[in-house]
């Protein structure tokens, strides 16, 4: 059998595009996952959407993905809540540089706005307000459950006729200047297009084709508490630390704070990783310490030299595309990238312009975005 | 709803019915199972239902115990007071 497209990945980015692939009235899409659904990165993270980022392809794609998001919750049913973020300053610095995110997101139309500390105790009840406080209010943002969002994106793609097939792709084919398809422990998949969304492996699956992905494996922890009643409906953001935490729709606190680490393609978890994220948000969150810590673990932030995706069309290899490098924001971006990937691939180009910026070219090309407010 | 009799996760309220679903949809391992059903996610973090999990997809799949992997282990074992992490600044 010859697909029209393989999927290699299903996490986010792999079930999305395979779902808006079928949308468009492919008939033939085949993903490829070498373990369980969401396993790579997809369900070790946190599930914030925000569209508040400091570049304008990333605010761009993401204004769109919100809306993909509400769509997607609406005909599926996934759990998702636009439910804000919420950026936290108590330092002077810190505050002029959420200023000057601030001017960055209203000059492209995303109203995030300081706001007062009886509107912080409305949003987030459970937090201390009693020391001075800067809070910066995203109301556009939200939070998806990655579970429910990935499992309801498979449910609906493979209803319409979207296969899914439980192995690991060993090699891309390549036949002079195109791909030919995939092989993998079962036999050769032959197909017209093949999407590498294999998110930190997908720099082993390129590199025989002489194709290099600027992508590094960077490890990054979690922690989760028991589950409680309503404690606070934004994700929250501890901007001295770049600490964040989001009540789950099942209750729990979900909490994440960098640590100094080296990229590492099987990291452990870590005690001084937990060691600082309760540190950091006790501050806050005076009653954490008497709260049970549920799990623990460790996952990636697959990260660019610029902290934007990898996105697109590998120019040397036709029918090659990529969707990975997402630098910690992948989940979000999840809906968008599927559909502009079902954009390139059915039209030969993206839907949006800002998207044509993230193709692997720039590297060479040395045109690089910046982004300012990479967090957790 | 189901009868208490047939629950598999008592912290989630799982039953057979609703893994005999899950199988339906495509969810055949327990790695899958656990986070489509949330099996083993509770306080219990797995500890009894995943025995009674693997004993019923082992019946119900016709394939032996020992070759149904468990869902990896989550550190701590069983939930800790975060206070308890204050301290440990220094030790890895």
């Amino acid at each position: 059998m010859r697909a029209e497209v393989v999927v290699i990945g299903g996490g986010i980015t792999g079930v999305a595009t395979a779902y808006f692939l079928a949308e468009r009235g492919f008939k033939k899409v085949v993903v490829f996952e070498r373990s369980y659904l969401g396993s790579g990165s997809t369900f070790k993270c946190a599930g914030g959407i925000r569209a508040s980022f400091t570049s304008r392809e990333h605010i761009v794609l993401m204004k769109r993905s919100i809306e993909l998001w509400g769509e997607l919750s609406r005909r599926l049913g996934i759990r998702y809540a636009r439910s804000g973020y919420l950026w936290l300053a108590r330092r002077e610095e810190d505050l002029e540089r959420l200023k000057r995110y601030s001017s960055i997101h209203n000059q492209f139309g995303v109203n995030t706005r300081f706001i007062e500390p009886d509107r912080v105790e409305e949003v987030a009840p459970a937090l201390d307000t009693s020391k001075p406080v800067g809070a910066l209010y995203d109301p556009l943002a939200g939070n998806a459950s990655p579970l429910d969002a990935v499992h309801k994106l498979y449910l609906a793609s493979r209803e319409m006729g979207v296969e899914y097939r439980f192995e690991e792709v060993r090699r891309i084919l390549v036949e002079g200047c195109a791909v030919r398809g995939v092989a993998s422990d079962s036999g050769v998949a032959e197909a017209e297009s093949v999407v590498v969304a294999a998110g930190v492996w997908s720099r082993r699956l390129l590199e025989p084709l002489g194709v290099s992905l600027p992508v590094e494996p960077e490890p990054h922890h979690a922690a989760l508490t028991e589950e409680y009643g309503r404690l606070f409906d934004p994700l929250i953001i501890d901007l001295e630390s770049g600490a964040y935490a989001v009540q789950t729709f099942h209750g729990h606190v979900l909490m994440g704070v960098e640590i100094p680490e080296q990229p590492s393609w099987e990291p452990g978890e870590r005690l001084a990783f937990l060691s600082k994220v309760v540190r950091v948000w006790s501050k806050w969150l005076p009653w954490l310490p008497s709260a049970n810590i549920l799990r623990t673990w460790v996952g990636h932030y697959e990260v660019t030299p610029d902290h934007h995706p990898v996105l697109g069309p590998v120019g040397s290899l036709e029918g090659l595309f990529i969707a990975t490098g997402f630098s910690g924001h992948g989940f979000m971006m999840g809906p968008v990238v599927g559909e502009e990937l079902a954009s390139w691939i059915a039209s030969g180009a993206p839907r949006t312009e800002e998207a044509a910026h993230l193709t692997l070219r720039r590297f060479e090309e040395g045109k690089l975005i910046k982004e300012l407010a990479v967090i957790g | 709803m189901a009868s208490l009799r047939s629950l598999i996760c008592f912290c989630e309220g799982v039953t057979t019915e609703d893994v005999d679903r899950a199988l339906e949809e495509g969810f055949r391992d327990l790695e899958s199972l656990k986070r489509r059903l949330r099996v083993g996610m509770g306080p219990c973090q797995g500890r009894y239902c995943t025995p009674m999990l693997i004993s019923y997809l082992s019946r119900k799949l016709g394939v032996p115990p020992e070759r149904l992997a468990p869902p990896k282990v989550r550190p701590p074992l069983e939930p800790v007071p975060a206070r308890l992490f204050l301290g440990a600044e220094h030790e890895g």
